[in-house]
């Protein structure tokens, strides 16, 4: 019973953390616009945490440039089990308009698994609301399978 | 006769465990929390989580990874939280429910004095054997915040000692529940005049104790990655998350108790529903109001505000207790 109670509340309790790896910062506006009172996904349990040792989910946007590659695998790696990975936007997925170059080391599924993308540049709120719910019921999943 | 003493220690473990100790605590203060955050996003035009998304959020960090630093202190860092609850659920045992206290005794007003530093003492340990940065940022923050909560605090404390002091012929009264005997009596204390200032001193000093907005500078969350709970991560940090909700609820019925006791009908389950509806209106008035309309302050400016205009209040009162008015 207590098992289903953990299984149960880590899908409704997901709490984010934002990396941001070289993101023009629209993605990361339209983030915060889904915590905003219009789409308030905070009655779906969400909530933005300050450190990555409380996340569930971790929201990449950016098209992952070389120099913070390695902060964003420590910053995942800081993550505890179960968590989800969650790009945002057309960056980290395929480099966008800055593949090909020099300095981006997009797409980020090269480095880590990766469960949810959200395409899109940048994503609607209901998009992104769409795929941190897709998100939410791969964690239970994974803490279902623990 | 041990049998009787089998009775008396069940009765107690009774007290210690159930009501009003730990699964008092943890449902009511977890409810608390869930009607603040509740409210706060109703304040602002939103939806907000459902009231029971603490309790989502404790069973789900029960469910996580712990990681321990490699730079940590490992016991320190792991007993730290339980410490912090341990002294918050000591304290609700002496908190008087009309008539009621579980223990009582000669001066338990100090004693909550006392207990109430240790969860934020028990707080600074664990961030300081985290060996984090952000979480000594954090610490220092949070000492501040202690020692400007403190002084507002005894002299809000020794006011009302004073006042049931000089009415019961005694000086000082530092035994809650002779508080609570005096208020069943003479009616709430907040209906004395020399009184109302403390009463708003206390009130002003449940968000800084507690740490939420606009003295929530020592979990900055957007600024220091939540201060001192930086490193932790599954069951420790879900047990500070509850720590959290049992001071809340720790507070606004001390609060209840010192200003607004005196009010129930002397049958105990009713009291309890009734002290906390009391509670409820606290943490609306005081944490949630205030919460939405701040914005968080700097530290200083906490440590001023909390040493000229609460004390100031505090004193206020004290002396108007001192000349017997």
């Amino acid at each position: 019973m207590f098992k289903k109670l953990i299984a149960e509340s880590a899908a409704k309790s997901p709490w984010l953390f934002h990396i941001n790896s070289g993101s023009c910062n629209g993605c990361d506006i339209e983030l915060v616009a889904v915590l905003t009172p219009r789409y308030d996904v905070e009655r779906l349990g969400f909530k933005l945490a300050g450190s990555p040792r409380q996340a569930d989910i971790v929201v990449v946007t950016g098209p992952v440039t070389r120099q913070s590659l390695d902060r964003v695998l420590s910053a995942i790696s800081q993550v505890p089990e179960p968590r989800c990975i969650v790009t945002m936007g057309s960056c980290p997925q395929s480099g966008n308009v800055f593949k090909g170059s020099y300095s981006v080391c997009a797409p980020l599924s090269k480095y880590v698994h990766v469960d949810v993308d959200i395409a899109g540049c940048a994503p609607k709120p209901e998009a992104i609301m769409d795929g941190l719910v897709k998100a939410t019921e791969i964690l239970k999943q994974k803490r279902g399978q623990m | 006769m041990t049998a009787n003493i089998f009775l008396n220690g069940l009765q107690y473990l009774g007290y210690i465990l159930i009501f009003p100790g730990f699964l008092f605590c943890f449902l009511c203060g977890m409810l608390l929390v869930g009607i603040d955050r509740k409210l706060v996003a109703r304040m602002q035009k939103r939806v907000g989580p459902p009231i029971l998304q603490p309790f989502y959020d404790f069973f789900k960090l029960c469910g996580k990874e712990t990681i321990v630093p490699a730079a940590a202190e490992r016991t320190t860092f792991l007993v730290a939280p339980i410490v912090g609850l341990a002294a918050l659920v000591v304290i609700q045992l002496f908190i008087p429910i009309h008539g009621f206290t579980a223990f009582s005794g000669m001066a338990d007003i100090v004693v909550i004095l006392y207990l109430l530093l240790i969860p934020a003492l028990a707080a600074i340990l664990g961030a300081a054997a985290s060996g984090s940065p952000y979480a000594g940022i954090g610490l220092s923050r949070e000492m501040v915040t202690i020692i400007a909560c403190e002084l507002p605090l005894v002299l809000v404390l020794l006011a009302v000692a004073k006042t049931v002091g000089n009415a019961l012929g005694t000086g000082l009264c530092f035994s809650m529940s002779e508080i609570a005997e005096y208020q069943l009596q003479n009616g709430s204390l907040i209906t004395k005049l020399s009184m109302i200032p403390a009463a708003i001193a206390f009130a002003m000093v449940i968000p800084g104790e507690t740490g939420s907005h606009p003295f929530d500078t020592a979990e900055a969350e957007t600024e220091i990655c939540e201060g001192m709970h930086a490193e932790y991560s599954g069951a420790p940090l879900a047990v500070f998350k509850l720590s959290h909700a049992v001071k809340v609820l720790t507070l606004t019925s001390l609060f209840v108790a010192l200003f607004f006791g005196g009010i129930g009908t002397g049958i105990i389950a009713f009291d309890g529903v009734i002290v906390f509806a009391l509670c409820i209106v606290a943490t609306a008035l005081f944490i949630s109001f205030v919460h939405a309309v701040t914005a968080r302050l700097k530290i200083e400016q906490v440590f001023k505000y909390y040493w000229t205009v609460v004390s100031g209040l505090a004193l206020v009162s004290l002396v108007l207790a001192w000349y017997g008015m």
